[in-house]
C-alpha cells in the first residue's frame, strides 16, 4: 500500500512538473470564441512574428466580462460584443487605449463601423471592430412560399410580427429570439417607430405587438432555432445571421430538401459587432499591437471571414473574400439594408429592469 | 423470475433505456456523415480524422484529463483524512462545525464557488504574489475544494459501518496505529475510496463553471472548448472525442470488475 501511495504522489509531482513550462520566448494571450479565427491564422503569425500565442476560448460574453472585472486576468487581447459588453467595461476603464502608431493597417478599417463605434468609444481609442453581423429572419423557402404564395414580400418583419401572416404559419412554426432588447427594438423597427427609444410607453408599444403575436409563436429561444431550421422543424426563426447562415449551411450539407434563407428585414435590423479590446493590466500589450496589425491586412482578414462566414471590418478586405460569401446578402447586406441596420443602445439599469417586466409579461400573457 | 415480474422487468428496462439510450445515440451519431447533430447521413469515420488533426480540442481534452486524475488523487487523500476525522475523533473541539464546513460545498451553487474562489485567488496574487496568475494550479485547486466534500462523505459512511473491533484486535495484538491503518482500515474502506475517486474525477471532467472562472491563460478544459463552439456550431469531433472517452472508461470498469470478481471468488474458494 505504501509504494502505491508513493506512486501516485510520484505521479502528481510528475504532473505538476509538466504544468509548469518556463520559456523566454516572447508570448501573447488571446481570449476569443472557438472557432471565431481561421484554421492557420495563428500559426502564420507565429511563423511571421515569432511570438508564441496561445489561444484560449470562453463560452459567453458574461464570463469574458466576469473575468476583466476581477482583474488581472493574463490575457492579452479578448473579442467582446460592442453593445453592451464593451460598452460597460470602457465606462468602467477596464482597456487601455491602442496606440495607433503602431497599428500602420488601421487605414484599412471601414470607416462606417469605426463611425458607427464612436458614440460608446469616443475617437475610437479603445475598439478596433473584428467582425460584424446582424440580426433577421430565416425561413424555410419552399413552405413559406407555399404558404404565403409568392407575392408575399419575405423581406419585412410582418413574417413574425403581423398575426394575420404568424396565423397562417402557426403549424409550420414561428420562433423568436429570447432577448428582450433584441426583440423590442425589431418590434419598433416593424412599427416605423424609432427604435433607440427605451421609454415606457415606447416600450409598451413593441409589447403589444409581441401580445398580439404570442399565440402564434412556438417558442422563444436564442440558439435552439439553429437545428430546428436546418432541420425543417420549424418554418421562419428570428436570430443571430451567423446562427441562421449556420442552420442554411446545415440543411444544405444534410441535403434534406430544407432551403433556409437569411434575410436582413428591410424596416431595418439590429447591427451588432465584435471588437477587439487591450486589456488594462494586460502583460504584453506590444505583442497585442502586432496581432492587430497582423489581422488588419486585407489578406489576413479575407480567409478569416471566408471560414467563419461573418463579414469583417475591414473595407479592403472585401474584394479578397470569396465571391460566395461576399455576395451572400445575408452576409454583407446590400447598401440600401446597411443604411436601415441600427445598433443597440445600451439601456439604463431602470431601462432594463423595465424591459424585462415587460418582456415576461408580453411573453406569458400576465 | 422474467415471468413472475414482467411489470417490474418493463420498468427495469424503461430505467436502463433512459440512462443508456442517449449515449447510445450519441456514438451512433460520431459516425455520421452529416454535420447535422439529428440527420443520418450515412456511415462515416471522417469526424475521428478531422479529431486527430483538431489539436486545441484534443489539447483541452487532454488538460481536463490531467487535471481530473490530479483533482482525485488528492480529494481522496484529503478527503478520507477529513472522514477519518469525523468519525474517530467525535470528542475534539469544533467537531460538528468541521463537519458543516467540510460538506458546505455540497450545496453550494457552483456559481458562488467559481466566483468566491476567483476574487480569492486575485486577492491572494496581490497580498502574497502567489497564485502568480490563474490556470491549472487554480482550477485544480478550485476543484479540489468542491470533490474532496464528496468524498468525504462517501469514506465517511464507509467508516462509520465499519467494525472498530478488527482494529482493536491488531492494536491488542501489538500494532502501532500507522500499522493498523495502512494494514486493516485502508483495505476496509477501499471500495469507498475507489468509487471517491472515481466521483471525482468525473465531477472534474465536466466541471464548467467554476473552471471559466478560475481558469486563465493557456488552460481551457475540454467543456470550456465544447461550449464555447456553440456560437459557430457543434461538430461530430465531439460526439467522437466522447465516443472514444466512453470506450476507454467502460474497457477500465470492465477490466476492473473481471479482477474483482475473479479475486472474490478466489477469496470464497480459499474460505
Amino acid at each position: 500500500m505504501k509504494m502505491r501511495l508513493l506512486g501516485i504522489s510520484s505521479l502528481t509531482a510528475a504532473l505538476m512538473a509538466t504544468a509548469v513550462t518556463v520559456s523566454a520566448q516572447e508570448e501573447l494571450h488571446i481570449y476569443n470564441w472557438s472557432d471565431y479565427i481561421a484554421e492557420d491564422t495563428i500559426t502564420n503569425f507565429e511563423k511571421v512574428s515569432g511570438i508564441k500565442v496561445t489561444y484560449d476560448v470562453y463560452d459567453s460574453n458574461e464570463v469574458l466580462e466576469a473575468k476583466l472585472l476581477a482583474g488581472r486576468s493574463g490575457y492579452d487581447l479578448a473579442f467582446p460584443t460592442a453593445r453592451p459588453f464593451a460598452d460597460r467595461l470602457i465606462r468602467a476603464k477596464l482597456y487601455q487605449p491602442y496606440d495607433k502608431s503602431k497599428l500602420s493597417n488601421y487605414g484599412n478599417l471601414d470607416k462606417v463601423i469605426l463611425k458607427s463605434l464612436s458614440d460608446i468609444d469616443p475617437g475610437n481609442q479603445y475598439l478596433i471592430p473584428y467582425m460584424w453581423g446582424t440580426t433577421g429572419l430565416a425561413y424555410n423557402v419552399d413552405k413559406v412560399k407555399a404558404i404565403l404564395g409568392d407575392d408575399m414580400p419575405l423581406d419585412s418583419w410582418q413574417l413574425v410580427f403581423n398575426p394575420e401572416i404568424t396565423k397562417k404559419l402557426v403549424a409550420c412554426g414561428v420562433a423568436l429570439m429570447d432577448d428582450p432588447i433584441e426583440v423590442f427594438v425589431a418590434a419598433r423597427a416593424y412599427l416605423g417607430k424609432p427604435t433607440d427609444d427605451f421609454s415606457k410607453p415606447a416600450i409598451q408599444e413593441a409589447a403589444n405587438v409581441i401580445a398580439g403575436v404570442r399565440d402564434n409563436i412556438r417558442y422563444f429561444h436564442s440558439s435552439q432555432t439553429i437545428n430546428d431550421m436546418a432541420n425543417g422543424d420549424i418554418c421562419v426563426a428570428h436570430g443571430y445571421s451567423g446562427d441562421m447562415l449556420q442552420a442554411q449551411a446545415r440543411a444544405a450539407e444534410a441535403d434534406n430538401g430544407v432551403h433556409v434563407e437569411y434575410i436582413v428585414p428591410s424596416e431595418g435590423a439590429v447591427v451588432w459587432t465584435d471588437v477587439a479590446v487591450i486589456p488594462v493590466d494586460a502583460p504584453n500589450p506590444a505583442a497585442a499591437h502586432k496581432f492587430i496589425n497582423y489581422l488588419m491586412q486585407p489578406e489576413v482578414i479575407a480567409p478569416i471571414s471566408n471560414y467563419v462566414a461573418y463579414a469583417n471590418a475591414n473595407a479592403k478586405a472585401t474584394p479578397l473574400v470569396d465571391a460566395e460569401v461576399r455576395n451572400n446578402p445575408g452576409i454583407y447586406p446590400p447598401a440600401a439594408t446597411q443604411e436601415k441596420l441600427v445598433v443597440l443602445k445600451t439601456p439604463s439599469d431602470k431601462e432594463a429592469r423595465n424591459m424585462s417586466r415587460m418582456w415576461t409579461r408580453a411573453k406569458t400573457g400576465k | 423470475m422474467l415471468k413472475r415480474y414482467p411489470l417490474l422487468f418493463a420498468l427495469l428496462f424503461l430505467g436502463y433505456a433512459f440512462l443508456y439510450l442517449p449515449i447510445f445515440s450519441l456514438i451512433i451519431y460520431s459516425f455520421n456523415e452529416s454535420r447535422l447533430v439529428t440527420v443520418w447521413g450515412g456511415f462515416s469515420t471522417k469526424w475521428y480524422g478531422e479529431l486527430i488533426n483538431n489539436g486545441p480540442l484534443l489539447d483541452a481534452a487532454w488538460l481536463s484529463i490531467k487535471i481530473a486524475a490530479l483533482n482525485a488523487s488528492i480529494a481522496v487523500v484529503l478527503g478520507t483524512l477529513a472522514a477519518l476525522t469525523l468519525v474517530r475523533l467525535r470528542g475534539i473541539r469544533g467537531h460538528k462545525s468541521l463537519g458543516v464546513m467540510v460538506t458546505a460545498p455540497l450545496v453550494m451553487p457552483e456559481i458562488i464557488i467559481g466566483l468566491s474562489l476567483l476574487l480569492l485567488f486575485v486577492a491572494m496574487e496581490d497580498l502574497i504574489g502567489w497564485p502568480a496568475g490563474r490556470g491549472q494550479t487554480t482550477i485544480l485547486l478550485a476543484h479540489v475544494t468542491f470533490s474532496m466534500a464528496y468524498v468525504t462523505v462517501i469514506v465517511q459512511s464507509r467508516l462509520a459501518h465499519m467494525d472498530t473491533s478488527i482494529e482493536e484486535a491488531a492494536l491488542d495484538l501489538g500494532a502501532r496505529p500507522v500499522k493498523v491503518f495502512f494494514a486493516i482500515t485502508l483495505p476496509m474502506i477501499a471500495p469507498a475510496l475507489a468509487a471517491g475517486w472515481l466521483l471525482a474525477f468525473t465531477l472534474s471532467m465536466d466541471d464548467l463553471v467554476i473552471a471559466s472562472f478560475v481558469s486563465g491563460p493557456g488552460s481551457t478544459t475540454l467543456p470550456m472548448v465544447v461550449y464555447s463552439s456553440v456560437r459557430l456550431g457543434v461538430s461530430p469531433q465531439i460526439n467522437a472525442l466522447a465516443t472514444i472517452i466512453i470506450a476507454v472508461v467502460s474497457t477500465a470498469v470492465l477490466i476492473a470488475g473481471v479482477t474483482m470478481y475473479r479475486k472474490e471468488l478466489k477469496a470464497q474458494r480459499k474460505s
